[in-house]
């Protein structure tokens, strides 16, 4: 097995909430609540859930664009939890990320061809200009744009062209962990498959660690090596991702695949469908948070969050029914 | 069978600075009592514009060229507005995906829905109007819908206003229920619930619904009969069973073949995809637009547009090679005759 990359022990992420005459804190979002996974080298890492589960602000926390509230992020056996300044403007370069909505991340007064030596001049890398053309002429070739992208602005490119300008953008620094947030969401099926491919395509030939986060478990499963289920800032499930398509063993898990829509009209699976909506991470049920849309619920789930288990083939799940 | 919608040559133009396009460009196509219709296509390819056409909802720069609109044998794009805008809401109804942007933020809902059923049925008392929308809300599993009734959209979450809109376009019984993506914006436990709603009254009121998607799944759950449009035109058409097992255009083939399967160790392989791009509306090629995207490309298609030809049964096809064998990796074992 490939060296750990990052560890990520019981980590929080709170926005507080303020208010009253004296704008004191009066609440807080609990967006992530303690949640722990190391990932290895190489390895994609699915992160899957419903909007407001805390995938995006996990996701920001591990590359440090937000500052977790407690817990430990431990990249290559080194605590960042808390570096700051030149250290974090360093790692910056191995932790990058790719965003959902690749126009609204792109600057629309710059030149591909500007965008993409950015982050080279920021940190200092290719101080040569002919090299640092030569690095973005290699990285729009990498991600499949042409050579007369260049001098062009990221409105006279279609979606998927603007989602590999967002890719290049992230390679540009040599980056080791890239977080992928919903790269794909926005993209209709046959141009996120070429993206998805290329993803995959560059992770083989640069030894990239994805952590890749989406709502379409569809496209999770098919990219990823293990699969994270969150619900409401917690994980509630973490498998290979086979194993968990084939063997779910969290209700919400098993409910959230049962919802998937078959593209085979004779597919007529038995669906569990969940009442009600999410409820709200302000102020988040008592004991299992997944306990008032759980049709397996009994008194004890009300009580305490439950336990990490382990089951069989590094499967891990948090349910006393499962 | 009692055809209830028929579109015959319908196109829908807009006006740009650098020129006409037609988004909507002689699409033909029937409806039949009863029968669920999915219209599935990539991004820009005119389904929004047809439904809108459909509803005579097009805004400027947009206008409908020509064609006919039969809703049971009346032409609607000869009907005068006023007639027009009595039948939407009662005879056809409409649903998109955000629900925000069709309700009024300040208006409550049950005021929402009691104008919408009062609009149309004029004889109903205050009491009578009300007693409908809190049924409705019921029918739409809103919790506690009395409470509900008196608050304003922005209290609700995104699959509730979307329940709401339901209960909403219902209200009057349409025959042809028109929604479009009405799931997108949702989570996939909420699309599950609301396809299940809009499934269960359907049934119910045996109306006609048109389904408008970009999702495949979502499609071969709901739907009967099935559009693929692509730039504009209808490329194939059929019942769900034909499109899913025996695509005949090479575009509808290679939608269904770069969704990702849940199939063990297939992960591993890369998704099959179609090269290219969709063209640019504004300038289209002379022969078929898929050409330059298509694996199956020969110079015929590239001289003339391929019209839409009959197969078998209601199957219907616009392409001069059309793909012959039947996909092998969906459970054609399982396939028995229509449902
Ligand atoms: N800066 C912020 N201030 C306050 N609350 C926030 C902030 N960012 C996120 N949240 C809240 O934290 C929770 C988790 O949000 P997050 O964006 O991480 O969810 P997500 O799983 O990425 O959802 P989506 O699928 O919609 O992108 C949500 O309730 C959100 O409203
Ligand atoms: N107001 C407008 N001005 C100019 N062109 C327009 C306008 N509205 C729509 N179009 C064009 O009409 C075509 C069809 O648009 P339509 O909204 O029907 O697409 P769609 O299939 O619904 O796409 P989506 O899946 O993104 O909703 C597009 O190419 C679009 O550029
Ligand atoms: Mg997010
Ligand atoms: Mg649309």
């Amino acid at each position: 097995m490939s060296e750990m990359l990052l560890e990520v022990q019981d980590l929080v992420k709170s926005f507080p909430i303020y208010g009253g005459l004296l704008q004191k804190e009066v609440a807080a979002v609990k967006a992530v609540q303690g949640v722990s996974f190391s990932v290895r080298k190489g390895e994609t890492l699915g992160l899957v859930g419903e909007s407001g589960c805390g995938k995006s602000t996990l996701g920001r926390c591990l590359i440090r664009l937000l500052d977790p509230t407690s817990g430990k992020i431990i990249y290559k056996g080194r605590d960042i939890t808390t570096v700051a300044g030149e250290e974090l403007r360093e790692l910056r370069k191995s932790l990058q990320i790719i965003f959902q909505d690749p126009y609204a991340s792109l600057n629309p007064r710059m030149t591909v061809g500007a965008i993409l030596e950015e982050p080279l001049v920021i940190h200092n890398l290719y101080p040569n200009l002919k090299d640092r053309t030569d690095r973005v002429r290699h990285l729009m070739e990498l991600v499949g744009l042409r050579p007369e992208a260049y001098s062009r602005y990221p409105h006279e490119f279609s979606g998927g062209q603007r989602q590999r300008i967002g890719i290049a953008r992230s390679l540009a620094v040599n980056p080791e962990l890239i977080v992928c947030d919903e790269p794909v969401s926005a993209l209709d099926v046959s141009i996120q498959a070429q993206v998805i491919n290329l993803l995959k395509d560059l992770q083989q030939k640069l030894g990239l660690t994805y952590i890749f986060i989406a709502h379409d478990l569809k496209v999770v499963e098919h990219v990823s090596d293990r699969v994270a289920v969150m619900y409401l800032g917690k994980i509630v499930e973490l498998a290979e991702a086979d194993e968990l398509y084939v063997n779910p063993m969290h209700p919400y898990t098993k409910a959230l695949l049962s919802a998937i829509p078959v593209p085979d009209p004779k597919a007529k699976e038995k669906r569990i469908i969940l009442t009600g909506d999410v409820p709200s991470p302000i102020n988040p049920p008592r004991g299992c948070h997944f306990h008032p849309r759980c049709p397996m619920m009994i008194e004890e789930c009300k009580a305490a969050y439950p336990d990490r288990k382990m089951a069989p083939g590094r499967h891990e799940v948090c349910c006393i029914r499962a | 069978m009692d055809t209830l919608l028929e579109v015959k040559d319908l196109k829908t133009k807009f006006k740009t600075e650098d020129g006409t396009l037609y988004a909507v460009d002689g699409i033909s196509f029937s409806l039949q009592k009863g029968r669920v219709l999915g219209i599935v296509g990539e991004s820009g390819c005119g389904k929004s514009v047809t439904s809108l056409s459909i509803m005579r909802l097009v805004q400027k720069p947009g206008e409908i060229e020509s064609g006919e609109v039969l809703f049971r044998g009346k032409n609607l794009l000869k009907v005068s507005e006023s007639a027009m805008r009595e039948m939407r809401g009662r005879d056809i109804a409409m649903i998109f995906q955000e629900p925000m942007t069709s309700l009024n933020p300040v208006f409550t809902i049950g005021d929402q829905i009691d104008e919408a059923i009062s609009t149309h049925r004029p004889k109903l008392s205050r009491a009578e109007v009300k007693a409908r929308t809190i049924e409705m809300l019921q029918k739409v599993n809103i919790p506690a819908p009395e409470k509900r009734y008196g608050e304003y959209p922005h209290q609700l979450s995104g699959g509730m206003r979307q329940r709401v809109m339901i209960a909403m376009a219902m209200s009057c019984d349409p025959e042809l229920l028109i929604a479009d993506e009405p799931t997108t914006a949702l989570d996939v436990t909420i699309q599950a619930q609301i396809l299940d709603l809009i499934r269960k009254l359907q049934k119910e009121t045996s109306s006609s619904v048109i389904l408008i998607t970009h999702d495949l799944g979502v499609v071969a759950e709901m739907c009967h009969d099935v559009i693929v449009m692509y730039a504009g035109k209808i490329i194939e058409y059929g019942t769900v069973e034909d499109i899913f097992y025996r695509p005949r255009h090479p575009y509808t083939r290679g939608l269904l073949d770069s969704i990702p399967h849940f199939e063990s160790g297939q992960r591993k392989k890369a998704l099959t995809t179609i090269p290219g791009l969709v063209p640019n509306m504004l300038h289209l090629p002379k022969g078929c637009r898929f050409a330059d995207r298509c694996s199956r490309v020969q110079s015929d298609c590239r001289q003339q547009y391929p019209s839409l030809q009959r197969l078998r049964g209601s199957h219907k096809v616009a392409c001069f090679h059309p793909i012959e064998d039947v996909r092998k990796d969906v459970s054609i074992s399982s396939e028995g005759g229509s449902q």
